[in-house]
């Protein structure tokens, strides 16, 4: 018993020994959607841990969405504990570069030596640059696609992916001849996604911003034209209200032939659907040649560290780094549906894998679609998206049946919330 | 004065400051804080903010989404309070004339009342699913029964779907309604059976020998007034419940707040103004209106059970 006391001071007193010889430089670390993301930090931490056997990498408790995201690092810069590294949605980056909290990245790039042979492209820091500096490296992106449940599909004669919808006019004929076959609900399109996604791609497929010049650009005729299409799609396909989580229910059991979503639902759906064959395919647009271009959805690290200290800042980049290219880029596509934002990881360490999982790929085909997802600015920024979410329930209710007479009323309401001059 | 008694005075004063300074300031000061930021145009993690008088206030009164906010919340108070009080006072009369198996009651009506609101909104929802949930599934097999389908609601649902409880702005407000008495009438059950037991049998007796023999002259002339204290506590505990609503509307729409904000009632606003959007000022304005309705309601509560004391 003795021999064991002794024994056990011995160790205790060698390891304390050890950790002070191992001073490690602790970064601390905030995500968003644990249920998408825990199975990929999972995977990325060994990897960067053998790397950097210096480094401690401390992950607090995940955001639950992006706005709770924001929401946390917005408090935490008040009551002074920011972590160092944080992934906020594409969509919130621009408010915390308003609000002084994000810190730019340049310092870091410029010291790279071959920053672009690592695989960032234009289009990507694109997303992530505000006044000309990059704040933001975006870590998984997400593009909107069509799931097809091909044994419904089938009940409308259409077998083959190639016969898939290419514009919604296709979409709201197929639900006609659905409806006869009697299937109920046809169609599902996502238009609860977080930010006005859905809104913003309808805009883009036309080549226009739902924001011009720090003004709402709804009253433009690309405007009215996204309202009246989904006041088609809906009205057509006979769309029920369903909340986001509902209409994955439905459609994991079977009862959706065509929904329209993030490719990032794509792990969730493959883990809960029933014995039916999924296929996805390109997001339609309004004509036959699809859309012109599509709003990234996903998140971007961003360094929001608090801290003074160049060693600990030259790690919080080092794991900024490692996350978004190479390796745990590669992760990212391997435990989610989401595409890592990297040309290297896309094009070389992931080429087996697209073909294995044919799936994922039609985000990646997408890619050359690559806009931005609009942020709205001001200290009403979520106000206004509350507002336009609001607009849109009304069309998929039915409350709302006259276009111009919405576009005109969401036009004013959202202008009235836009940051005064 | 004594220079005893100052001491003594002072010894007083020592005695309470502990009480006093909590009270200041986990209380007092706190609801001083959002007053006063109510009177302001600040937005979390802004450097700075503007002074903008009752301009939020007169936004809650004049905006429209605020009328709608007034009006699911009187909704919500209006319907709810008085069915789990009726519902409550009828379940302890039933159970109090049991000679046995009244303890198995009491525990099935408490049940919803223990559990946690926000994992029953989950349950809920699931159970509420428009083609999925076991509400539609049960109703779609009743579909072959002939004698409902001359109930016409129940016919066109047959051949249309049944509704969207929760999505169906027609009927989110009602569902979220049923959902609060179906947890709270339980509470209130609890209340009149201990009301109950203080009420003497040797009234119910009189009451027969002067002639009341239906049980409902008994319950007019004997129980009813005596309950009267217990139905004071209980209007007022529930309409306060009733008022401070939320988990089950956040735990069903996440997102907004029913469909075509049917159930955008007052803590929701607040949470989604203050919390989610992060405008403290127009947050803290709703915050002040909701304490007003409670203190109301508490004024109210008091001066009713003291003008009743002075009638007995």
């Amino acid at each position: 018993m003795r021999r064991l006391l002794a024994s056990a001071v011995a160790i205790t007193a060698g390891m304390t020994a050890f950790a002070h010889a191992q001073e490690k430089t602790v970064v601390e670390f905030g995500y968003t959607y644990s249920y998408l993301f825990d199975v990929t930090f999972q995977k990325i931490l060994p990897k960067f841990q053998a790397e950097n056997p210096d480094i401690e990498i401390r992950v607090r408790s995940a955001y639950k969405d992006y706005e709770d995201g924001t929401n946390t690092i917005l408090r935490e810069a008040v009551s002074g504990n920011l972590p160092d590294v944080s992934v906020q949605g594409l969509n919130r980056q621009a408010l915390l570069v308003e609000k002084g909290i994000a810190k730019s990245l340049e310092p870091f790039i410029s010291k790279e030596a071959d920053f672009a042979k690592d695989g960032y492209h234009k289009a990507m820091l694109d997303l992530g640059t505000s006044n000309g500096s990059v704040y933001g490296l975006p870590f998984a992106v997400s593009l909107p696609v069509g799931y097809y449940n091909m044994d419904l599909m089938a009940k409308a004669g259409v077998t083959n992916p190639a016969e898939l919808p290419k514009t919604w006019d296709e979409v709201v004929d197929l639900c006609a001849k659905m409806q006869d076959a009697g299937i109920k609900t046809p169609m599902f399109w996502t238009w609860n996604i977080t930010g006005n996604w859905f809104l913003q791609s309808l805009m883009w497929t036309q080549n226009e911003p739902l924001l011009k010049a720090d003004k709402i650009n709804l009253d433009s005729a690309a405007g009215l034209k996204s309202l009246e299409t989904m006041n088609k799609l809906f009205r057509g396909c006979a769309m029920p209200n369903y909340s986001f989580s509902d209409a994955q229910k439905a459609f994991a059991a079977g009862q959706i032939a065509m929904y329209y979503t993030s490719t990032s639902e794509l792990g969730a759906v493959e883990r809960s659907k029933g014995d039916w064959k999924l296929v996805t395919h390109e997001f339609p647009g309004l004509e036959a040649s699809g859309p012109v271009g599509l709003p990234a959805g996903g998140n971007a690290a961003m360094l929001v560290s608090a801290s003074k200290d160049p060693k600990k800042l030259e790690a919080a980049w080092k794991w900024l780094k490692f996350i978004t290219s190479g390796e745990g880029a590669a992760d990212v596509a391997r435990t989610t549906g989401y595409m890592p934002p990297n040309k290297a990881a896309n094009e070389i360490i992931l080429a087996d894998f697209y073909k294995q999982n044919p799936n994922k790929e039609t985000a990646v085909r997408e890619l050359p679609l690559l806009r931005e997802w609009q942020p709205y600015p001001g200290a009403n920024g979520l106000a206004i998206t509350q507002v336009l979410y609001d607009g849109i329930e009304s069309i998929v209710s039915g409350e709302a049946t006259d276009m111009p007479t919405l576009q005109q009323d969401l036009q004013d309401e959202v202008n009235d919330l836009m940051p005064k001059k | 004065m004594t220079t005893a008694s100052v001491s003594s005075a002072r010894a007083g004063l020592l005695f309470v400051a502990p009480a006093v300074i909590l009270m200041a300031g986990v209380l007092l000061l706190p609801i001083i804080a959002v007053a006063v930021l109510s009177l302001t145009d600040y937005s979390l993690g802004s450097p700075e903010f503007n002074w903008v008088g009752f301009e939020n206030y007169g936004k809650i009164f004049s905006q429209s989404r605020y009328q709608g906010m007034i009006q699911a919340t009187l909704t919500y108070v209006l319907v709810v309070t008085p069915l789990s009080i009726g519902l409550g006072l009828g379940a302890a009369l039933l159970i109090n004339s049991l000679r046995w198996g009244g303890a198995f009651y009491k525990t099935v009506y408490f049940l919803p009342v223990m559990a946690t609101l926000m994992a029953m909104s989950i349950v809920w929802s699931f159970t509420l699913h428009p083609t999925l949930g076991i509400v539609n599934q049960s109703l779609a097999s009743l579909c072959n029964v002939e004698a409902m389908q001359y109930w016409g609601w129940f016919h066109r649902s047959c051949e249309q779907g049944f509704p969207l409880w929760l999505g169906d702005r027609n009927y989110a407000i009602w569902t979220v309604c049923f959902v609060g008495i179906w947890q709270g009438f339980g509470f209130n059950m609890v209340l009149y059976l201990a009301g109950l037991t203080s009420v003497p049998s040797e009234l119910y007796q009189a009451a027969e020998i002067d002639g009341a023999s239906s049980p409902w002259e008994r319950f007019r002339l004997v129980t009813w007034p005596t309950l009267w204290p217990t139905t004071v506590f209980v209007v007022t505990i529930t309409a306060i419940r009733s008022f401070q609503v939320f988990d089950v509307v956040h735990g069903f729409y996440d997102q907004g707040a029913g469909p075509s904000r049917s159930a955008y009632v007052i803590l929701v606003a607040m949470y989604e103004k203050g919390v989610k959007e992060n405008l403290i000022g127009i947050g803290a304005a709703i915050a002040v209106l909701y304490l007003t309705f409670v203190l109301i309601l508490a004024f109210v509560q008091k001066s009713v059970a003291a003008k009743r004391e002075q009638v007995a």
